[in-house]
């Protein structure tokens, strides 16, 4: 197991500095001054050489890399350009909302979508595994705004069901909040929902199809017994690695929805920074998305090593 | 408790090393088995009436989709069967002009990215080695990256414009088809045909495009197809976020971003009819991307 950790978080290095890379890549991929690329041809000379010197786009490259370098490993991505505050502490507090509407998010989907598809599963091609497998197919296909524009026309509005504005009032108590966060957390639980459902159905179906399933049920385990102790163990090992994958993307997606439901969190943060093209902090929310992504999946490796042995080799 | 892999697992598919002619045959009952799946067939229905609506546009629309000249915020009645938004504008019209921005850069972004992710993918499938083992690191971190705040970023730093947006998701999209790609080549590189083709002296670039490729052609089509309905689902997520064509311009996603705030006061069409075109859109492309995937994945 040691061994395994120390390769994993060898790569995860590895790719926290290509991360970096690209990141550094993406603002650098032009040729020519970043200030006057991103104020315009008719901003004056002054203005485009003052937004230079406050990024620190006027300094040479290398200079410029080996800061952008450091900075991931620092998790300290320097300074607002419109404000002058900290991107680390405007995307931590903007993070920290996302995060909320992220994990209900989660907490409704996991166990829903798993329950899904090994009911889906063990009734493999009736009708009920038809139904879930096409609703599954059709929600995941649908962006996250729009769920989230039609459920908020729906049930806020038509059937006075949840909020249209997410920002719970401050000094709000669990239940307060939940309230507020019910609806765009559904939005995203629609989206999700049919993604890991039809993994959890595919790994379920993978393992009842084995011998080893067959030899349980042989030997005389009761059925739930054998879904218990043999298939979820390892039919749930790629449902793991998608959840995982998801955590990433929830956060690309969750934008949309904040801007649905006028939430502030790393979305409209975000959002706002474009606005004001406000770089360092477009910067810092890509890397963090990034790491998140990288923490997440390297979770996911580690549990299913520890699921299933065999995997540590 | 490990999948043992039994010799006809093992050996290269039919059609690895059959003749071209019967290579063409498995084509044809492959085509013949999709299209005759009712969920291919609902897919490219809808997927044809938006493209009708992307080609003809304006001059079939009932009203022009720029024309501000009816009453604002009316309801879906006869003569505006999708109400009008809050510029007095038709809805239908411009829900069916709207179109055109989405089939446009949606389907050029993922075929790019199919194209680069293929060369890329066979690169490192067939050549392997030290290449593969950087391509592949390099890979794994475009995965890490967030399609939408990299489309953000990339608008803010290059300037608002679609080739910004195809670029990006063209870019963002290489690296995975590349790694379903490569894994396809790499279950070809060892089999026969593939031996014989060097033996026979040919060189590297003619036996991963004229000898291997035929043969992953498969995934690659069901690649393209997933492909291009994430690709519309990533381009309409970002003129919804105000990184699309300029206002004006009637696109679906700057049309859901225009009226949603006054979902809360009831006007519900400006916003439900672009929605549920985005949704169609979507779900009929995974619908044929599914049809494919089952055929020619089994």
């Amino acid at each position: 197991m040691g061994r395994f950790l120390l390769k994993r978080l060898l790569s995860a290095v590895v790719t926290l500095w290509l991360l970096a890379t690209i990141v550094f890549m993406i603002v650098n991929v032009l040729p020519g001054d970043v200030g006057r690329k991103v104020l315009g041809p008719f901003a004056p000379k002054e203005e485009v050489a003052a937004f230079n010197a406050r990024l620190g786009t006027d300094k040479p490259l290398i200079e410029q890399y080996a800061t952008s370098i450091k900075r991931i490993f620092t998790l300290d991505f320097g300074e607002s350009y419109t404000s002058g505050q900290k991107v680390s502490s405007i995307i931590g507090d903007a993070l920290f909302r996302s995060g909320k509407l992220a994990l209900l998010a989660l907490a409704i989907t996991v166990p829903l979508a798993i329950a899904a598809g090994v009911f889906a599963a063990r009734r493999r091609d009736k009708l009920a595994d038809r139904v879930i497998v096409m609703t599954g197919l059709a929600s995941s296909s649908i962006p996250e705004f729009v769920t989230a524009a039609v459920l908020m026309s729906l049930f806020a509005v038509t059937w006075k069901f949840g909020k249209v504005f997410a920002n719970p009032p401050d000094g709000a108590g669990v239940i307060e909040q939940f309230r507020y966060l019910i609806l765009p957390a559904l939005a995203m639980v629609v989206v999700y929902f049919g993604y890991i459902a039809r993994m959890a159905r595919a790994g379920v179906i993978n393992a009842l199809n084995s011998d080893y399933a067959r030899t349980a049920t042989m030997k005389g385990l009761s059925s739930s017994q054998v879904m218990r102790r043999h298939i979820l163990r390892n039919a749930l090992a790629p449902t793991i690695t998608v959840v995982s994958v998801q955590i990433g993307y929830l956060f690309g997606g969750i934008i949309g929805v904040e801007k649905v439901f006028n939430y502030s969190g790393l979305g409209s943060t975000l959002l706002i920074a474009v606005g004001n093209k406000d770089i360092p902090i477009l910067q810092g929310g890509v890397l963090i998305v990034g790491i998140i992504y990288m923490v997440s999946t390297l979770l996911a490796d580690v549990l299913i090593a520890f699921l299933n042995p065999r995997v540590r080799l | 408790m490990t999948e043992i892999l039994t010799p006809s697992d093992a050996s290269p598919p039919e059609t690895a090393t059959a003749p071209p002619s019967e290579r063409k045959q498995a084509r044809k009952e492959n085509w013949r088995l999709i299209r005759r799946r009712p969920s291919f067939i609902i897919g490219v229905v809808i997927v044809l009436v938006w493209l009708v609506c992307a080609l003809l546009g304006n001059r079939i629309t009932p009203h022009h989709p720029l024309d501000f000249r009816a009453t604002p915020h009316l309801r879906p009645s006869g003569a505006y069967p999708f109400g009008t938004d809050q510029t007095g504008r038709d809805v239908l019209s411009r829900v069916m002009a709207g179109a055109r921005d989405v089939m446009r850069i949606a389907p050029l972004a993922a075929l790019l990215g199919v194209f680069f992710g293929v060369m890329i993918g066979m690169l490192m499938g067939y050549v392997g080695g030290w290449i593969d083992n950087i391509l592949s690191r390099i890979v794994e971190a475009f995965l890490a990256l967030p399609v939408v705040l990299i489309a953000l970023l990339a608008i803010t730093t290059l300037g608002q414009s679609d080739w910004v947006v195809i670029g990006v998701v063209a870019a963002l999209f290489t690296p995975i088809v590349a790694r379903t790609v490569r894994a396809a080549v790499m279950a070809e590189r060892d089999l026969d045909y593939v031996t014989s083709a060097r033996l026979r002296g040919e060189s590297g670039t003619f036996i991963m495009f004229r000898e291997i490729l035929p043969n992953v052609s498969g995934p690659i089509i069901v690649e393209l197809t997933v492909r291009i309905g994430y690709a519309v689902f990533t381009v309409a997520t970002l003129s919804f976020l105000g990184a699309g064509p300029p206002p004006p311009s009637p696109d679906w996603g700057a049309q859901v971003s225009d009226g949603f705030r006054v979902i809360s006061a009831g006007i519900w069409w400006t916003t439900f009819f672009p929605a549920a075109a985005i949704a169609s859109l979507v779900i009929a492309v995974n619908l044929i991307a599914d049809s494919v995937q089952s055929v020619l994945e089994g």
